[in-house]
């Protein structure tokens, strides 16, 4: 799709890091880890844009370190890499519980909250809540699987720039993934449609959506657990 | 004995891989930059060696049959000192004056502030067009192109951009031009510099305001890119702050945007910098399947000069 707009490809690049700012990362921690694990994540990728004629992905990258406080609930938190790299810091805290699960599969729900601010700069501290709950596989005899599921960010300002009113508090996104797991090291691999019938025009950012809605986006998690 | 050795030893390694961790978060810390977005934000082109004007064989918005011609005794190449406060020495910027320099204390002057794109050679057909308002050559138009844009020195700076514009209002006013006959049309980013002029002291006091598709803020910008309530300061120092300025222009305003501006949404940028208008008088034109850059085209080049002449007029 080529929109008609007075720029080109440094202000798409601007307002890419705008909406890769919220989505940077895969969903962490799908399974929960066993009590005392510890693990530590690097993770990059966002969202698919057109850019220069073609498709790509623009890598985002994060650093994650979980641990599980029982074989059923793991904490975690990250650091956003290159949100640090434009001044902002932006770390999220979260949780993966596990609501059930037998051999094969399994189910589990997460809350997390992400608080971005920019440094030295005053009222501008935010914090978004995030929900996501996934369901995993484990289709052969490894410890491997695939997931699916889905999150969303909450918005909880009423209002926005100019005092106009803030329309829009949930931005809903699928995911889909494949885990390979080995005995210290796992890759993660993630395919999200991200904001789930939310229309991406007017905007000056190419999406590769469906029907001009969303974006999708792919990223890639490399973890060691110790 | 053995035991407690091992597991003292695991906790050792355990402790190291931590420490490596942390050692490499403190790292991306230490390393981490201030970067910005403020040169991206710029779509100028400085990369041209003379202006080309109806030769110019680029991409423009639209182009204009013969009949809007300028003669070329009406065409007038200007360079101009524009200065920030905190600079030493000023930096020469070019502009293009349509009309008689040697009329403009009895004339009427439309300063076009244009877009963010490349150069004047791109909006020459838009000036053109403005010089046909309520007649041909009626009134004067005056371009610039913003320090680092086209053959204008310099580098891209939101502060310097007013104070190019501001400029070429203090020409104007060498020349002899009042407010009462100095109008100001902004398109697009041209809006800040024409929301400037109008809201705070600079050489003369436009005393009509035009915005063609125009900007609310940076803060806006931002913030339909990610549907969240995000400050722009995350990513960039520009401010273009139209919204908050129009609450200090008393001018009359007309406001001109596409209803189908895949650029810049006519509801979150246009109609809130419409709003905030503390003037008694404003009007607006929107086109229905117009996106951005297309208004003077889609609404009918003579529609479009004829709204405009009645406004300059009332």
């Amino acid at each position: 799709m080529i929109k008609r707009f007075e720029d080109t490809l440094q202000l798409m690049t601007y307002t890419v890091l705008l909406v890769l700012f919220q989505q940077c990362a895969p969903s962490r921690y799908v399974k929960p880890l066993a009590k005392k694990e510890q693990s530590a994540g690097f993770s990059f990728g966002g969202p698919i844009i057109g850019f220069a004629g073609a498709s790509i992905p623009i890598p985002f990258t994060t650093l994650s370190y979980g641990r599980g406080l029982s074989d059923r609930l793991t904490v975690y938190g990250g650091c956003h890499l290159t949100s640090l790299a434009f001044g902002n810091v932006q770390f999220d805290l979260g949780s993966t519980y596990g609501i059930w699960h037998n051999e094969k599969q399994g189910l589990s729900g997460g809350i997390n909250l992400q608080t971005a601010m920019a440094a030295g700069k005053s009222n501008t501290a935010r914090l978004w809540p995030t929900a996501e709950v996934n369901y995993y596989y484990q289709p052969g005899k490894s410890a491997s699987y695939f997931y699916g599921g889905i999150n969303s960010w909450f918005e909880l300002a009423r209002r926005k720039a100019h005092e106009q009113e803030q329309q829009r508090h949930l931005i809903p996104n699928l995911q889909l993934g494949y885990t390979i797991v080995k005995e210290k090291n796992q890759h993660q691999f993630e395919l999200k449609y991200l904001g789930i019938g939310i229309p991406n025009l007017p905007g000056i950012v190419d999406y590769r959506g469906l029907g001009g809605k969303g974006s999708f986006g792919i990223y890639y998690c490399i973890s060691r657990k110790f | 004995m053995e035991k407690e050795v091992l597991e003292s030893t695991t906790a050792y390694q355990e402790n190291s891989k931590m420490k490596k961790i942390l050692s490499a978060l403190l790292l991306v810390l230490s390393l981490s930059a201030c970067l910005k977005l403020d040169n991206n934000l710029f779509n100028n082109d400085n990369t041209i060696t003379e202006y080309k004007l109806d030769n110019y064989d680029g991409e423009t918005d639209f182009v204009l049959d013969s009949s809007y011609n300028i003669p070329s005794q009406k065409i007038t190449f200007l360079t101009l000192a524009s200065k920030l406060d905190s600079e030493s020495e000023p930096i020469k910027i070019k502009a293009i004056y349509i009309g008689d320099v040697s009329r403009i204390g009895t004339d009427t002057v439309i300063v076009y502030c244009h877009g963010n794109k490349w150069h004047m050679d791109f909006y020459w057909q838009r000036a053109k067009l403005l010089a046909h308002v309520n007649g041909k050559n009626k009134y004067g138009v005056l371009m610039m192109d913003y320090r680092g844009y086209g053959l204008s020195e310099g580098a891209v700076l939101e502060d310097g951009m007013y104070a190019d514009v501001d400029a070429c209002l203090a020409w104007l006013k060498e020349k002899g031009l009042s407010d009462a006959r100095l109008m100001i049309y902004g398109f697009s980013l041209g809006s800040a510099p024409a929301t400037e002029m109008c809201a705070n002291h600079h050489a003369m006091h436009p005393s009509k305001l035009l915005l063609e598709a125009p900007f609310a803020s940076s803060e806006v910008m931002v913030q339909d890119g990610s549907q969240l309530n995000m400050p722009a300061s995350y990513f960039t120092n520009v401010k273009i702050d139209n919204a908050e300025k129009m609450k200090r222009v008393s001018q009359p305003l007309f406001w001109l945007h596409g209803l189908n501006d895949l650029f810049l949404n006519y509801k979150t940028h246009g109609e809130v910098v419409y709003s905030k208008h503390a003037g008694a008088y404003k009007q607006k034109m929107l086109i229905a399947g117009t996106d951005h850059g297309e208004v003077p085209e889609k609404a009918d080049f003579r529609t479009y000069l004829d709204t405009l002449g009645k406004f300059i007029r009332r």
